[in-house]
């Protein structure tokens, strides 16, 4: 809905038509160049979505249900949030293309970078339960 | 019904500043039904305005709501300065001012700052890149009305069903529904759910045009630099915003579904919920200031008449201010009481945020030197924002060393503080890139003697009202007292802060004046480029029509439309008529509009735990989606002869 280049393949709204110059800018512009997959009915992302709900589903019920051990608990929880994470990324995210790596392995390292660091520093600020000084 | 009735209106809602409050609501009501009715507007108003994807239009309607929250969260501002104008007072009682407070900081930061840099962003950042539209138009209005309609909810908290009190940091266990029975905080949390969305999707709309988007031949290291200050901001924007909504829903839960998150006697740690506000708190401060610094950069390098000094250094202090606000954010929570470890390692990187930071000014100040500098009213915020911005950058750096944060967290001068870097840097910033794209949203000049009249009750105003406010923290006054006794001898101090604020308020008076006044008789702006502009926004005739350019302009320098200007010492405006071809435009759509609206039913439902309203909400929103989804007839085609007939009639077509 969000304007995608839609099925009668026209251009993509307001993009400039002149397309690359050739003064420095053709890099950035073959890795951005819009892709879209074939068109067909969107299996994969029905698949997707509803594996997604799947897992949301299941860690839900491991918390509820109380049958494991923390320790268990946290593990199961972790192997399902990388698993979903790691579809999305691959169903919607165009992470299996190989145009437009570079960036993809720029913004997704950025990404881990930041999200690891702030739950890492999240998580030493919050030893101070153990000792309030 | 009673029951009804005494959830819809409790005795808060019912004192006589909201009674009147309630009556002032419904008289403007009317009169604006009346007006549009009257005039038959409202066709019109649907057409041109609540259904349009143009992002100038998106614009000027943020900056319409943003003034207007501006108004609202001034005058809780002049009634909590009222309040402490004398010791022992009772004007407002202690509830009432803690209403107040929470509403005038959630308002300014979430309603009104917000929404004025999205204002600035729309107006701006397509035409500065030679862009036709954002990339995702029609998600732009989504966003837009998300914010509307989160707005609109929040607003109304203080006369249905209670205002929200915790403050605008609402830390449990104040949250929690065993200390707060009622619905007000419900109200902040949807409200700043619903606008988070809206925000995280501009985020993502500006990073993707800015990326994609730009006219040929601009090159990353091509970009004005506001352009820059705006992607790095949608960055910032994305990953701050998710901690921020996390927080919002774990509460919800814990208000609403009984888990217990936040409830330290069931297991639950109050103490995550100030840490993920922090994480979303502290790069939310630089997503305020950030766009600001884009804009003095145009406008000092505008009106110096120079390009900006040191511009890769600008780049990467804009860059490395960024990562850097990454790691910061326990400053705000020092006194938690972490460990030394953890205290040391957060003061060390606050205090490290301040090199570049301090980087800037100096550009700013290169850049001015020997410039023939042109002293208009977009110029002197600018300018007045220099010193302004050094006092607060050095009182952040004091509440930056720990020990001395001990001393200083949660008194008058931590408020100070913020206010100080707040207005200095990005309301200052803000305003001078109103005063600066004003003619080119709206196609005439402000009247600048007007203008500086605002500009130095404002700014004057501003220093009587806060610098009193570092002095008070240094007496021992804590922020959040509703009132003091005589003895403390706050008593002048406080009385010239309240004196202060209402110069302020006097300031804001004259520039809504200057708005108004200049929309009817202000200056027309024949040339599209008043200011003898450096960047591609200022080749375009003011406003701009709705395809942007007629041609797609090419890039061959950083300052774009000065080098044309350079290399053509005339007629560059005029394009031949065989240079012209049909566009593309995205189509206007009612769904942002019911979008927003499904989210208003939605948020009603669950503030007062109304499901079946939640569940009416919800379909709405799924209906939408849908709808949208297979909206293929979204963009329409302006034929070539339409585009000639417009420029031919702006004067803008050769022969
Ligand atoms: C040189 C740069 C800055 C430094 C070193 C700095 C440092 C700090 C510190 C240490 C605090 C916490 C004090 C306490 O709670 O005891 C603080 C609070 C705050 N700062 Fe800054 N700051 C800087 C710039 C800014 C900017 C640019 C903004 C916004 C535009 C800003 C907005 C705020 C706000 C809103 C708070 C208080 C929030 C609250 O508690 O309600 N600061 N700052
Ligand atoms: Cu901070």
């Amino acid at each position: 809905m969000f304007n995608r280049g839609s099925q009668r393949g026209r251009r993509v709204i307001a993009i400039s038509p002149n397309g690359p110059t050739g003064n420095g800018d053709e890099v950035e512009a073959r890795f951005l160049a819009p892709h879209f997959e074939s068109e067909g009915f969107p299996w994969l992302q029905i698949f997707g979505y509803i594996g997604s709900l799947l897992l949301t589903i299941a860690a839900l019920l491991a918390v509820v249900q109380h049958i494991l051990s923390p320790i268990g608990l946290l593990t199961v929880i972790l192997i399902l949030a990388v698993a979903q994470a790691a579809l999305q990324l691959g169903i919607f995210m165009h992470l299996r293309e190989s145009r437009g790596s570079t960036w993809h392995i720029i913004t997704l390292g950025l990404g881990i970078v930041i999200a690891l660091g702030l739950v890492g520093m999240s998580m030493w600020i919050m030893t101070f339960k153990s000792g309030v000084s | 019904m009673s029951s009804l009735l005494a959830q819809l209106f409790p005795p808060s809602t019912t004192r006589n500043m909201e009674l009147s409050a309630d009556v002032l609501i419904i008289l403007t009501s009317a009169a604006i039904i009346y007006y549009l009715t009257r005039w038959h507007r409202w066709k019109y108003l649907w057409r041109e305005w609540l259904t349009t994807v143009d992002h100038k239009k998106i614009g000027i309607m943020y900056l319409i709501a943003a003034v207007t929250m501006l108004f609202r969260g001034g005058v809780d501002a002049l009634l909590l300065r009222a309040q402490l104008a004398v010791p022992n007072n009772h004007f407002l009682g202690p509830l009432h001012y803690d209403e107040i407070f929470t509403t005038h900081g959630t308002i300014m930061i979430f309603f009104m700052a917000m929404p004025l840099i999205f204002a600035m962003f729309n107006i701006a950042i397509p035409l500065m890149i030679g862009a036709r539209d954002v990339a995702f138009p029609r998600l732009n209005a989504i966003s837009f009305w998300l914010f509307a309609f989160a707005g609109f909810l929040f607003n109304i908290s203080f006369v249905i069903g209670g205002s929200p009190n915790a403050g605008w940091t609402s830390y449990p266990p104040l949250t929690e529904l065993a200390f707060n029975p009622g619905v007000g905080q419900n109200y902040y949390l949807m409200a700043l759910i619903v606008t988070g969305i809206g925000t995280t999707a501009t985020g993502i709309n500006f990073l993707v045009t800015i990326l994609r988007m730009r006219a040929p031949g601009m090159t990353l290291m091509r970009m004005p630099m506001f352009a820059w200050t705006t992607l790095v901001t949608s960055v910032l924007i994305l990953f701050a915003f998710p901690p921020l909504t996390v927080a919002m829903v774990l509460t919800l839960f814990d208000r609403l579904f009984g888990t217990a998150f936040f409830t330290i006697g069931r297991g639950g740690m109050p103490m995550m919920y100030v840490n993920l506000f922090w994480l979303f708190g502290h790069p939310e401060v630089y997503i305020l200031v950030l766009p600001s610094f884009g804009i003095f950069s145009e406008v000092v390098a505008t009106f110096s008449r120079k390009k900006l000094f040191g511009y890769s250094t600008m780049v990467y202090s804009v860059l490395a201010i960024t990562f850097l606000s990454y790691g910061t954010w326990v400053h705000h929570f020092f006194t938690m009481g972490a460990g030394a470890a953890v205290n040391v390692f957060f003061g060390l990187s606050t205090i490290l945020i301040a090199i570049p930071t301090g980087i800037k000014i100096f550009n700013w100040i290169f850049t001015m030197w020997n410039g023939r500098i042109k002293m208009t009213v977009a110029m002197m915020w600018a300018l007045a924002f220099i010193p302004t911005f050094v006092v607060g950058g050095a009182t952040g750096v004091m509440l930056g060393a720990v020990p001395a944060d001990y001393q200083f967290h949660n008194s008058y001068f931590l408020i100070a503080h913020f206010h100080n870097v707040i207005i200095g840097g990005t309301v200052f910033g803000l305003l001078s890139g109103v005063y600066y794209w004003w003619p080119k949203m709206t196609g005439r000049l402000l009247n600048e003697r007007q203008g500086k009249w605002a500009f130095w009750l404002f700014f004057l105003g501003f220093w009587v009202t806060f610098m009193p406010q570092y002095a008070l923290g240094f007496m021992g006054m804590t922020r959040r007292m509703y009132t003091y006794s005589h003895g403390f001898g706050w008593s002048s101090l406080n009385l010239m802060s309240t004196i202060g604020a209402f110069v302020m308020g006097a300031g804001f008076v004259v520039m809504v004046y200057n708005f108004v006044w200049s929309q009817i008789h202000g200056e027309i702006d024949v040339t599209g480029d008043p200011w003898d502009g450096r960047t591609l926004e200022w080749s375009t005739p003011s406003p701009a029509p709705e395809y942007n350019f007629a041609r797609i302009p090419v890039v061959t320098d950083r300052d774009a439309w000065w080098a044309i200007k350079q290399d053509h010492k005339s007629n560059v405006i005029q394009i031949k008529p065989q240079e012209i071809q049909d566009i593309e435009l995205p189509k206007s759509s009612a769904i942002p509009f019911l979008m927003g609206l499904s989210f208003f039913v939605f948020s009603v439902g669950m503030v007062f735990s109304w499901w079946w309203i939640a569940v009416v909400g919800f379909l709405g929103f799924v209906v939408c989606m849908l709808v949208g989804t297979f909206d293929y007839d979204d963009h329409k085609e302006v034929p070539r002869q339409v585009i000639q007939n417009t420029e031919s009639a702006l004067g803008r077509l050769q022969g």
